[in-house]
């Protein structure tokens, strides 16, 4: 019998994942978005406002988003209220510039695997949530 | 290209299959395998580079491979419904992997590359299915590899874990 374990470095990963900072994140993860660089933030979202985009973003929120978010994206635990004003009041390219950098330190994962234009759809559905 | 396959590390050639399965069957192999999967994201397309090491436990040295691919969804932006066999959950894209040498002999004399296309099939319930046609480039490699795995990523696992305590 061949054994094969792969994967040490995937442990390394996921202790730091579950050793990470315990405490409430919101404030943390805002403070983030607010240093995105100015040409992140200035950028527009080529789906704003188009309700196929918005339709598909709210799927891939449910697929990707929710179990941390939760299905009425309020939050749970560690994972702030996207209804919230600092979600709301951020720019569109500011939330994809965190989309697709994340925060893991705070608990938000990249989701640079994700193709940009998936990144932007999610954006457009979360500024319906205001 | 994140793959759990089986890889091709040290010196793995198309010799090894050579003996039968009756006589294959009795060896026992214990291996530790570990992978640095770097990769990256540039409009669309998904660059990985792997290296690969894995080791007996019983004797012989770290044995290494390297796996590099690039590969993209069918569609790059999701459709509004939930569907399974939708262009946006088809990914393709091509993989060169091989052997590298052992510690004692790190090198590419004396070892098996393949080029692979790629076709993966991500169920948006989490499953992956990957297969992987791979031909091999030169003489020590097999002419033709299958390669195909299942695969379930257990997101925010960090999480669920924490959620437990």
């Amino acid at each position: 019998m061949r054994l094969s374990i792969c994967g040490s470095l995937l442990f390394i990963s996921l202790a730091a994942v579950v050793f990470s900072a315990q405490c409430d994140d919101s404030r943390a993860v805002f403070a983030v978005i607010a240093r995105a660089p100015v040409k992140a933030r200035d950028q527009k979202n080529p789906y704003e406002g188009r309700p196929e985009a918005i339709a598909a973003g709210g799927k891939l929120f449910r697929q990707h988003c929710a179990e941390c978010h939760g299905d009425d994206a309020h939050g749970r635990g560690r994972a702030p209220d996207l209804h919230s004003a600092a979600v709301q009041d951020a720019t569109p390219g500011e939330l994809a510039w965190f989309l697709r950098g994340g925060n893991l330190r705070h608990g938000m994962p990249s989701w640079s695997g994700l193709p940009e234009q998936r990144r932007w759809q999610i954006v457009a559905y979360l500024k319906t949530l205001r | 290209l994140k793959s759990a396959s089986k890889e091709v590390v040290g010196f793995d050639n198309q010799f090894d299959a050579a003996p039968p399965n009756s006589e294959g069957l009795g060896e026992h192999h214990h291996e530790i395998e570990s992978k640095l999967i770097l990769s990256s994201d540039v409009k669309g397309w998904n660059f990985a580079e792997n290296f690969i090491t894995e080791k007996n436990w019983g004797h012989e040295p770290w044995e290494f491979g390297y796996a590099v691919g690039a590969s993209r969804p069918f569609r790059l932006a999701a459709t509004p419904s939930p569907c399974n066999f939708c262009a946006e959950n088809f990914i393709i894209g091509a993989e060169m992997y091989g052997g590298l040498g052992t510690a004692d002999q790190l090198t590419l004399h004396g070892t098996s590359h393949y080029l692979a296309p790629i076709v993966a099939w991500q169920v948006p319930s989490g499953v992956n299915f990957t297969i992987s046609p791979g031909f091999g480039l030169n003489q020590n490699s097999h002419a033709f590899i299958l390669r195909w795995g299942v695969s379930y990523e257990i997101t925010q696992f960090g999480r669920k874990l924490r959620s437990l305590f």
